[in-house]
């Protein structure tokens, strides 16, 4: 957690947009090395844990219930059937350049799809994949 | 003195809805399961702020706002006179508690307002910063109320929760408000219900 802190700080203090995807998935790889020596964030383990169903909501087993198998594609809230702009960053050059909202939106539906918070490691395979995503 | 009836029906159950609606859209805020919940919540509070509005000038004595609403000085006053030995006892709201009313119902405004924006996709990830900051400053706001309360209720040795309830305050008989108004609480209901609906949509 300690090296998100500066960027987390940052994050604050500057504007929105102030991170680029690339600068957060190495923050959390850094976080996540700290735990198992040599980590590297991994796009297609993103992309699994993207697709897994947990299983802990009904509604919401897993990330693709709202954001489809489709990472380049809008996606529909379960609930509400509200349109999601895609998660690839190819597709919506907004994603990941915002630790606040990103930390915020990682804590808010991880809790709620995965049932626990989501580790460093996983939040950066996840940012991985979605920079790889077409 | 005795205890008269000071708070009319509509004023009360009215209280109580807002309360619920706040409580329970404060509790839904982070979970998209419960969105629906969430969006109904805040339309509740919505209608409810609305309906207290319109209130404020055709209710009974008490509820309206020219019968709570004075300068600040008043308010300062009154808070002054609560830590020395006559507290300054009002049959209806104290000038404090009219401004922790005139705050939270323009916050639940505010909050049901960007909420409803928020909702409808209409604007960015600022008005959705700002919903959450007015939201949390409407919790400061109730926790000084209930603070007031707490001290109100212990200061004028009344229980003010229960007036909240019961619509009963110490009073001299002259001053009691003659009729509940229940009749008007259809009017809440109907405001409350198709509101919640209209703005849930």
């Amino acid at each position: 957690m300690k090296l998100i802190y500066p960027l987390l700080l940052a994050a604050i203090v500057g504007s929105a947009n102030a991170e680029t995807p690339k600068q957060l998935a190495d923050a959390y790889s850094s976080e996540a090395a700290t735990q198992s020596a040599g980590f590297k964030p991994s796009g297609q383990r993103g992309g699994a844990f993207f697709a897994k169903h947990f299983a802990v909501s009904e509604r919401m087993p897993a990330c693709t219930s709202c954001h489809t198998e489709q990472a380049a594609q809008p996606g529909r809230h379960a609930v509400t059937g509200k349109e999601i702009k895609p998660m690839a960053v190819a597709a919506n050059s907004e994603r990941f350049t915002d630790l606040a909202k990103v930390e915020k939106w990682f804590r808010r539906n991880c809790k709620e799809v995965v049932g626990r918070e989501c580790t460093a490691g996983e939040k950066a395979d996840f940012i991985q994949f979605a920079m790889e995503s077409r | 003195m005795e205890r008269i009836l000071v708070w009319d029906l509509p004023t009360r159950l009215g209280h109580w809805l807002l309360a619920l609606g706040f409580a329970l859209a404060w509790l839904t805020a982070e979970s998209e399961n419960l969105r629906l919940v969430h969006v109904a919540a805040g339309g509740l509070v919505v209608s409810v702020v609305v309906f207290r509005l319109a209130w404020g000038f055709v209710g009974s004595t008490y509820a309206r706002f020219e019968s709570f609403v004075d300068r600040p000085r008043a308010a300062f006053t009154y808070v002054k006179s609560l830590l020395g030995e006559r507290p300054a006892h009002f049959t209806g709201h104290n000038p404090a508690g009219g401004y922790a009313i005139l705050a939270l119902l323009a916050l639940a405004l505010l909050a049901g307002i960007t909420g409803w924006i928020n909702y409808q996709d209409l604007a960015g990830d600022w008005l959705a910063e700002m919903h959450e900051a007015i939201a949390s400053a409407m919790l400061a706001v109730v926790v000084v109320h209930l603070l007031g309360v707490a001290v109100g209720s212990w200061r004028h040795k009344e229980n003010l929760a229960r007036a909240m309830i019961d619509g009963c305050k110490r009073g001299r008989p002259e001053e009691a408000i003659t009729s509940a108004r229940v009749a008007a609480v259809i009017t809440l209901i109907v405001c409350a219900v198709a509101g919640t609906w209209l703005l849930s949509l």
